[in-house]
């Protein structure tokens, strides 16, 4: 039963999360202005820009995701304040110190800082890359010893085997571990891998930087360690809305509650395995990585398609087909939020084909299937679990028309924008070009026409915003 | 063209999605409080697992052999041509280039349905050498990065001009990092 | 040990004289690849001119460039060059050809030469002079600097791989190691490979070494730091695990 206190602590999750997200899709629509030369920002500007739009979205979501686990887990097992709370301080910190970096030091790395390019900006100012590696420091450790901390509370009341569900492969298990229990218990052990390569990535990093030139890294092995952190980070907050969903579309839908079965104990196992293994498919184009490795990242990429298709995917056709369901904004979030992460796979595991992936490698296919993951995925998930939150001390529970209309307004707002970069795939067209060549011109009509979708999509999540933040703050400042 | 048909693939498939996600939708609007929503479901989730893993072994069998990591392994050849990217140009050479000077051909000039190999390095940081057909469509690709060569092996098939792009984030003048060489 | 101590003195010492030649060796490797190296007409034992195409079109090349006179690298490189061989697979699929650079070589010079490191009944060495050595040179970019004060060419220690077709598949600049001697056997056995990396001093870490023998990619110290975070992880699993159930189960015995 959830406290007063992580109520409270919850709500300014949600509320901070909102907020930086309103100024990340600002940010966002600023740029595919200038791509579509409706505005003319300078590089290092647009460069900057897009380094804190990346690292922004990643960052909010992934603790929106967090917030979300840990509020839900208290139904389980005692989890800490503190660490709640240090969470968010070090967040805060953290995301002011990349802003500094990126606003006024003008660091532009992009949210990857693929090594050796922090080392060799040009433009910006010669303390911003090290401002830059500082902020990820505080949020990585702020992150870690919430991850942690979590996975100890889990581990408090679960034996390993239990946390992991191992029991459910047999028959008859004695002791039942709840779908969210495992979920989060697969997701964090992928979060704490993901944060530690960030942690290996950035001791290397500083090795470099401290060492006056007597120290360089091997580049191969920068990039594979910067896309086991980030590939893996991205793809974990997404699983962190799953373990959410797993226990609320249910309940929320007024149905029986979802158990652990064999095949959903054995299906997330295995997504552990091919989560922290399918980073490999960003170096496809780098033939220097052994040829081993690029097979495994196809595979890897492919078979995680797998347990998400025929367990999570395949659990929501059977909760809905045919039965009548209590349909409220959360759920209908869940259930669009599950199409987006859907079609955006499909798109992802056609580019992780690596005979595609040679005429798709850095085009704005992309952005293109990663917004969809997000944008209308793994936001909606957010979004959902935002909402549920948000009501649970108001009455608010039947569709109103302005919901209908603002699902719209999400829904057509959010196909426009993205259909712009499929085309924009489809094209040839670059990613992260500030402006396009004449001879692709193509791209800046597509990009004037994202911005356009892009606003009407915001103007859904302003709303959002709005409602939600009010009831969030009537939490935060209630007495009980 | 392959971006083509790979496009049209992903709206069939995601066309499909949507439709049966909509379907799905429609009848637990339509459904009576007494329906019981689908009839064998762990049958039905077997055969749905089933299909998608032999579709899913069916590409992969059929897409790794042609990944480009030894394409024309057994040619020698026509041409070599010398890449050393660095913010923000390329540099060409039939010659290998110097690292602490580098320099290269202004004008490079390559025959048609021959093998053409292009050693690629970067002299800084990570770079894309991305090439574009006179239809500013985007054919092969492979990474610039420092420390390492990289051997990308190509017959063209149509003359005229083809466009390098940078492809790999590169810093403040990345979108303009370009050259260029012909086919005849 | 010892010899290999001597060597890399050596080595380092004549690397250090050589500031003439400031070239970039990457830049020097990478020179003339693919290119056709000179068909120069040879004076092997028989003395009768046998071109350098009969040599390579019987069996891919490794050609050395040294001097008899030489009181520098040359000695020290051939010794080493034998002894890295003698031990490499494939050693049967080429042959070793020393060519002297110097005009004042003949080849009775070259046969005592051989004889000194027992290599005059070794049919995989070859040891030759030619008339044409400036032709030659110019064609593996080889340029050798006479040293009127000390009475001694400046030279690199140049190890230069020869296909079956005359093609110069890959270049060495002094001994970098027996992995380089197999990137080399390899190239001139045609066996192709997608990527390799450029000679750096300063980078401490690689992720893979490709092994030519094999044709696969060894494992280098790099590889354990991307498996460092797994590893860790599962290590914190555990630790976390048993020490939460043993704090649990003396809680247990003490209440």
């Amino acid at each position: 039963m959830a406290s007063i206190k992580l109520n409270k602590i919850t709500s300014v999750w949600i509320i901070s999360v909102l907020l930086l997200f309103i100024v990340s899709i600002v940010l966002g629509i600023l740029m595919r202005l200038n791509q579509g030369e409706m505005i003319s920002q300078s590089p290092i500007t647009f460069y900057s820009n897009m380094t804190t739009h990346g690292l922004t979205m990643i960052g909010i979501w992934f603790v929106a995701g967090m917030a979300a686990v840990n509020y839900i887990m208290e139904r389980y097992v005692k989890t800490s304040y503190t660490v709640n709370v240090l969470a968010l301080v070090l967040t805060v910190i953290g995301i002011l110190m990349f802003w500094a970096s990126t606003f006024i030091g003008h660091f532009h790395s992009a949210w990857t800082f693929l090594y050796p390019l922090p080392f060799k900006e040009m433009g910006s100012e010669t303390w911003a890359t090290l401002m830059f590696l500082g902020s990820l420091t505080v949020l990585g450790i702020g992150w870690l010893i919430w991850s942690i901390s979590l996975m100890t509370q889990i581990l408090k009341k679960y034996s390993i085997p239990q946390a992991l569900a191992w029991q459910h492969l047999r028959k008859n298990p004695t002791v039942e571990t709840p779908p969210f229990i495992l979920i989060s218990m697969i997701t964090l052990i992928g979060v704490i891998a993901c944060l530690l390569a960030a942690v290996v990535l950035l001791v290397l990093f500083y090795a470099e930087y401290f060492s006056n030139g007597n120290f360089v890294n091997d580049a191969l092995l920068m990039k594979n360690l910067t896309y086991f952190f980030g590939h893996t980070i991205a793809n974990e907050m997404l699983y962190l809305g799953l373990a959410v969903i797993y226990e609320l579309f249910s309940e929320v839908s007024g149905r029986p509650k979802w158990k652990t079965t064999w095949y959903v104990a054995l299906a997330w196992n295995c997504t552990l395995v091919f989560i922290l293994t399918a980073f490999f498919h960003h170096l496809y184009m780098d033939f220097v990585q052994p040829q081993g490795f690029q097979i495994i990242g196809q595979l890897a990429s492919y078979f995680a398609s797998l347990p998400a298709a025929g367990v999570t995917v395949f659990s929501i056709f059977i909760a809905v087909y045919r039965t009548k369901i209590k349909w409220s904004l959360t759920n209908l979030l869940f259930f669009i939020g599950v199409i987006g992460w859907v079609i955006g796979g499909l798109a992802a595991v056609i580019d992780s084909t690596i005979s595609n992936n040679i005429v798709l490698h850095n085009t704005l296919w992309v952005p293109a299937h990663f917004h969809t993951y997000n944008a209308m995925g793994n936001v909606l998930f957010s979004l959902g679990f935002f909402y549920w939150f948000s009501i649970q001390f108001s009455d608010k529970t039947k569709i109103k028309k302005s919901t209908t209309l603002t699902l719209a307004l999400l829904l057509i707002g959010g196909i426009g924008f993205l259909l712009a970069f499929y085309i924009g795939g489809a094209e040839s067209i670059p990613r992260r070009y500030s402006i396009y060549p004449s001879e692709l011109s193509i791209g800046a009509s597509l990009a004037t026409i994202g911005a356009a979708f892009a606003s009407i999509y915001f103007i859904a999540i302003l709303i959002f915003f709005f409602n939600i933040s009010k009831r969030c703050l009537k939490i935060l400042f209630s007495s009980s | 063209m392959q971006q083509q048909s790979i496009f049209v693939l992903f709206l069939v498939l995601a066309g499909i999605a949507t439709i049966v996600f909509t379907y799905i939708f429609i009848s637990s609007k339509k459904a009576a409080a007494e329906e019981k929503g689908m009839s064998n479901p762990l049958k039905k989730r077997f055969w749905f697992s089933l299909i998608l893993f032999v579709i899913l072994c069916i590409f992969i069998t059929a897409t790794i052999p042609k990944s480009p990591y030894y394409l024309f392994a057994d040619e020698t050849p026509a041409r070599v041509i010398h890449v050393s990217a660095i913010q923000f140009q390329f540099i060409l050479s039939e010659k290998a280039i110097d690292p602490v000077n580098p320099s290269g051909e202004s004008h490079i000039e390559l025959p048609i349905n021959e093998l053409v190999e292009f050693r690629v390095t970067s002299l800084d940081v990570n770079h894309g050498f991305a090439l574009y057909d006179s239809s500013n469509r985007l054919i092969t690709q492979v990474q610039a990065m420092p420390g390492y060569v990289n051997r990308l092996r190509y017959k063209f098939k149509d003359p005229g001009e083809y466009k390098i792009l940078c492809l790999e984030y590169c810093g403040m003048a990345h979108q303009v990092m370009r050259s260029s060489f012909m086919v005849n | 040990m010892f010899k290999n101590i001597v060597f890399i003195i050596l080595t380092i010492s004549f690397l250090k004289t050589s500031s003439a030649q400031t070239v970039s060796p990457s830049l020097k490797e990478e020179s003339d690849i693919y290119e056709k190296i000179y068909d120069a007409p040879l004076i092997l034992d028989k003395n009768q001119p046998t071109p350098l195409h009969e040599l390579y079109n019987t069996k891919p090349l490794l050609v050395v460039l040294i001097f008899t006179r030489c009181t520098g690298v040359c000695n020290p490189f051939l010794l080493r060059l034998k002894e890295s061989l003698q031990f490499k697979a494939k050693k049967d699929s080429f042959n070793v050809l020393v060519i002297s650079f110097d005009p004042r070589d003949s080849i009775k010079d070259m046969n005592l030469l051989a004889r000194r490191f027992a290599l005059e009944d070794n049919n995989q060495w070859i040891f030759a002079v030619t008339d044409s050595i400036s032709k030659l040179n110019q064609s593996i970019s080889f340029y050798p600097i006479w040293d009127s004060i000390r009475n001694q060419y400046d030279h690199d220690a140049l190890l230069v791989g020869v296909n079956n077709e005359g093609y110069i598949t890959k270049k060495l600049i002094g001994m970098r190691g027996g992995h380089d001697l197999d990137l080399l056997i390899a190239s001139v056995n045609n066996v192709f490979s997608p990527t390799y990396r450029l000679p750096n001093k300063k980078v401490l870490f690689s992720c893979f070494n490709y092994d030519p023998k094999t044709g696969k990619n060894k494992l280098g110290l790099g590889l354990l730091f991307i498996a460092l975070p797994a590893i860790l992880t599962v290590l914190i699993l555990i630790v976390i695990g048993f020490s939460v159930r043993s704090k649990a189960s003396e809680l247990e015995e003490s209440s």
